[in-house]
């Protein structure tokens, strides 16, 4: 069942479009990740949601009824829309205790104080936070604050969740912890969440779904595998997985979406189309650092040799990461051994080497 | 397309009601007082009479008056040299106490704060004890010298009274505008490409201080425009009007008060006012060029000054026993004497008939009564509207915020005086407003107008340091705007509040010059209870009064800082 439908949502700042013209349906249960570079649009689009900012055209519809409606003038206010918001700061009321914080959403809804208190109990049980329920917000790590900033969000069953980057304030370490206890809280309580992000990991990691956007525009939405596998435009594949992009000239392209092109000043090699590709012209190479071979490979499809002049080696832990110079563009190389500095030659399967009409 | 623009979010029903009614009451209290006194500007003949003719006649017989050019002239002398004194000490004091190892910086800097938490009137009867054609000072130096060697009644005099008790302002301006808030880091920088202390003192430090000099400048230029104690004390009796003391005796001392003309020159003062400001605003257009960023790292040694150490310190006690500790001593000396003569030493006319005379007189006993009443009322409603003025204009989406902010700000360019005729004015036209004539509220109301600005200038840099998300998580939570203010916002500002309390009430119980049109028997506050005095000559009685307001005044203000926590100018 469709929960959230957005149609045609603009947002511009005078001259500044911050939100061009966005589509987007959200599935009931669904955790659904808004994924960019800064500045792209991602806390804008959750304003518009939340009601905190009026978009400048456009609708937004929740379970069939409208939340915001360029063209009948309507703007449900926050408080009207229900909803549950974690910030990226926290946005934990100093001046009140940790029960406080979490019992206020029940309080402005005139739920009667027995069933408050147990509620936020119940709540605060399930944060891992029934320890600290007098405690005020500057008593508590980062960590734990992020945990009552969670609380305060879903102790009135609210019908959607909205996250703004709600672990980037968090270590390495504690991140990795949060994000799984994020999203098992999720799946448990089946809530429709959507979820801001700029860590790729953290979006490839917890989400059913993935929309990667740049610039205002949503560039490519899917399931994680598809977006890291079968990227459909070069900046997916940049953001997600940061591959290499490569320049090259388009010689001809079969029906099996098999192209054939040209590096400037260098060889000639076979990448694959995943979308319609026709004609000649400038296209961009997209190759993942992992997917660049030593050994020759086996494989259903044709393989590239290429000769390329091996470059700085840096050591990763698991790996190596190696800088490569091919024909005088650049590329970065993952893998378990590195290649002694000076000429070599890669494996590339032609399957890898993403082909796309330069935009 | 035109439709989406024109789109605001609603902070729902009863908020938005809430905020029509900050809005209305605000418009109504600033604009009540000012249309009269424009009306009356046109008008030949009091409000309250029938039979209004229009024209400018006010106005050209205002222009054409001899001795009112004259006194615009002695005001716009009298106000630059003003001026150019507070600002000279206020710029040197911040950079010598601000930057220097000067030993004992921070108490001189507080004796220094003292002209601030006195009014003008106050300073200018302890100057007059002191340094007065028959002061105590003046007496000594008279028999040494064998003649007087100066008089305070003249402009000159008028301005170092004024100007002295206006330095802390632009010492406080430059201080924490400037000095403090500099980044030691572009001092550093200069320093390491070649510059010397006092080099970097001239090229880096005092050019960033410019926008808090000007600020002060203008500040400074208005209060002394505004003044009228400082002209009708030391002014009158050489014969030497100023506007301020021309308006005193058109409207308070004559018997005939002449409506039309008050009304001119009040709305001449609010044009001169007004054009302070725009000038202001108009230098410091390109302020951001002085903007720097507040210094994080460790802040530079402060300068040395080897062996200028202490005739400096020296110095500047000097100075401040002479202008500011000499007054206040004089002032409590004559409230316990009967008489003050270097002749005799002041213990053996010890006496406490001052006093005695003080508190024999109901009516000035009254006038105490009315003071704490009043500014504790005031300083209470202006605090509270300031808050909720300061809410909707930077907090929520109500479609006229833009014209609140500007309606509360205008008693900037309207001089405490002639808010105060506005406020009468007002009373005399709107005829539902007649019983207020008699109330101490309209006192009340005058004083909640004219420092609003004060009480906003507290409320509105605290709102702004709480986060935007506090209060949109609390719409998202489930609030509207009326509950995310009262439940996250209110209780937030409370320090601030306090503040802004301390400092309207301080600044209301030392004022004087917003009631002197306002007064009916039974009205009395101590300020104009003090300006009668002295003007009727009891001197005794003055000191006296003067004392108990400077006790007052510090004892809150030591309460304040105790029980509230409340660091005035801070
Ligand atoms: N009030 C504003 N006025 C003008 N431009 C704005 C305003 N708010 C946001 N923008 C611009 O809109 C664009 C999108 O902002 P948004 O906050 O949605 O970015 P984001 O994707 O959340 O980035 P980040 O990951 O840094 O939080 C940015 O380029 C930003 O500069
Ligand atoms: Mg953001």
């Amino acid at each position: 069942m469709t929960d959230l439908v957005l149609t045609g949502l603009r947002k511009t700042y005078g001259d500044f479009v911050a939100l061009d013209s966005t589509d987007l349906t959200v599935e009931q249960g669904e955790f659904l990740t808004l994924l960019g570079p800064s500045g792209c649009g991602k806390s804008t689009t959750l304003a518009a949601i939340a009601g905190l900012d009026v978009p400048s055209g456009g609708r937004i519809t929740f379970q069939g009824r409208d939340l915001y409606n360029a063209e009948t003038g309507l703007c449900l206010p926050p408080e009207a829309r229900n909803f549950g918001v974690v910030f990226q700061s926290y946005a934990l009321w100093p001046h009140m205790t940790v029960e406080k914080n979490v019992s206020m959403p029940l309080e402005l809804r005139r739920v009667p104080a027995a069933e408050r208190r147990a509620r936020v109990a119940e709540t605060l049980e399930l944060v891992g936070l029934a320890a600290f329920a007098r405690r005020y917000p500057g008593e508590l790590s980062g960590g734990q604050q992020q945990r009552v900033a969670l609380a305060r969000a879903i102790v009135f069953k609210p019908p959607l969740l909205l996250l703004d980057e709600p672990l980037s304030n968090l270590d390495a370490q504690l991140r990795l912890q949060a994000r799984s206890w994020l999203k098992d809280i999720q799946r448990s309580l089946g809530l429709t969440t959507i979820y801001v992000t700029h860590d790729q990991e953290e979006a490839l990691a917890m989400s059913d779904r993935i929309v990667v956007m740049k610039q205002g525009r949503i560039v490519q939405m899917g399931r994680p595998e598809d977006i890291y596998g079968t990227p459909l435009h070069p900046f997916s594949a940049q953001f997600v997985g940061s591959a290499n992009l490569l320049e090259a000239e388009l010689l001809s392209v079969g029906d099996d979406g098999l192209a054939r092109v040209r590096l400037p000043n260098g060889p000639e090699i076979l990448g694959h189309a995943p979308l319609p590709l026709t004609g000649a012209g400038p296209v961009s190479l997209v190759l993942r650092p992992e997917r660049i071979g030593l050994a020759p490979v086996a494989g259903p499809g044709p393989v590239n040799e290429i000769i390329v002049q091996a470059g700085a080696v840096s050591y990763l832990g698991e790996g190596y990461e190696q800088v490569l110079d091919l024909a005088g563009q650049s590329l970065r190389r993952k893998g378990e051994r590195a290649m002694t500095e000076g000429p070599g030659r890669i494996q590339v399967a032609a399957a890898d080497l993403l082909v796309f009409r330069k935009d | 397309m035109a439709a989406s623009s024109a789109l605001r979010a609603t902070d729902g029903g009863r908020s938005q009601a809430v905020q029509w009614l900050i809005w209305l009451v605000t418009a109504v209290l600033m604009l009540a007082p000012a249309l009269p006194i424009l009306l009356q500007v046109f008008v030949d003949r009091p409000l309250y009479d029938s039979g209004w003719q229009y024209g400018f006649g006010n106005i050209t017989a205002l222009l054409t008056s001899p001795a009112f050019g004259r006194a615009l002239l002695t005001t716009l002398v009298f106000a630059a040299l003003t001026v150019v004194i507070a600002q000279a000490i206020g710029i040197f004091a911040a950079i010598v106490l601000g930057r220097t190892d000067l030993p004992g910086r921070s108490l001189i800097g507080g004796v220094l704060m003292w002209p601030l938490y006195l009014s003008h009137l106050i300073f200018a009867v302890g100057w007059l004890i002191a340094y007065g054609p028959s002061g105590l000072v003046t007496q000594f130096a008279t028999q040494i010298a064998g003649g007087a060697p100066w008089t305070l009644y003249s402009v000159l005099g008028m301005a170092v009274v004024a100007g002295v008790s206006q330095a802390p302002l632009a010492y406080l301006y430059c201080l924490y505008g400037a000095v403090k808030s500099v980044d030691p880091a572009l001092e550093s920088a200069a320093r390491t490409v070649g510059a010397g202390p006092f080099a970097v003192l001239r090229r880096v430090t005092l050019p960033l201080m410019l926008p808090s000099i000007v600020t002060s400048a203008a500040l400074n230029l208005i209060i002394a425009v505004e003044t009228l104690s400082i002209p009708l004390f030391l002014g009158r009796p050489a014969k030497i009007e100023t506007i301020s003391t021309q308006l005193y005796m058109l409207g308070v001392a004559s018997s005939t008060p002449q409506y039309g003309l008050i009304a001119s020159s009040s709305l001449l003062l609010i044009v001169l006012v007004a054009a302070t400001l725009m000038l202001q605003r108009l230098i410091l257009r390109h302020s951001h060029r002085y903007e720097t960023v507040k210094g994080k790292g460790v802040r530079t040694a402060p300068l040395r000054l080897g062996p200028w150490r202490w005739p400096l310190a020296l110095a500047m006690w000097a100075f401040l026993a002479l202008g500011v500790i000499v007054p206040v001593i004089c002032i409590v000396l004559r409230a316990f004497t009967s008489f003050l003569s270097p002749l005799i030493a002041p213990w053996h006319v010890l006496t406490l008939d001052n006093f005695r005379q003080l508190f024999g007189n109901a009516t000035l006993v009254r006038s105490i009564g009315n003071t704490f009443f009043v500014s504790i009322a005031a300083a209470v409603i202006a605090t509270l509207l300031a808050v909720m003025i300061a809410l909707v204009v930077q907090r929520s989406n109500f479609r006229l915020k833009g014209s609140l902010e500007a309606l509360a700000y205008s008693p900037r360019v309207i001089p405490g005086m002639i808010t105060g005729i506005g406020v009468f004015y007002a009373a005399i036209v709107l005829p539902p407003m007649g019983w207020l004539r008699d109330s101490l509220w309209i006192l009340v109301i005058a004083y909640v107008m004219a420092a609003l600005p004060l009480g906003l200038g507290v409320i509105q840099p605290a709102v702004a340091q709480i986060s935007a998300d506090l209060d949109k998580a609390a719409r998202s939570s489930g609030a509207d705007w009326l509950a995310a203010m009262r439940r996250v916002m209110l209780p937030l500002l409370r320090a601030a509040m306090a503040g802004s309390f301390v400092l309207l009430f301080v600044s209301y119980l030392k004022s004087y010059v917003i009631a002197i049109f306002l007064m009916a028997p039974g009205l009395e506050v101590m300020g104009v209870s003090m300006l009668t005095l002295w003007t009727n000559g009891e001197v005794g009685v003055t000191a006296a009064f003067a004392s108990l307001q400077i006790l007052g005044i510090a004892v809150f203000l030591t309460a304040a800082r105790i029980l509230m926590g409340v660091k005035l100018y801070d």
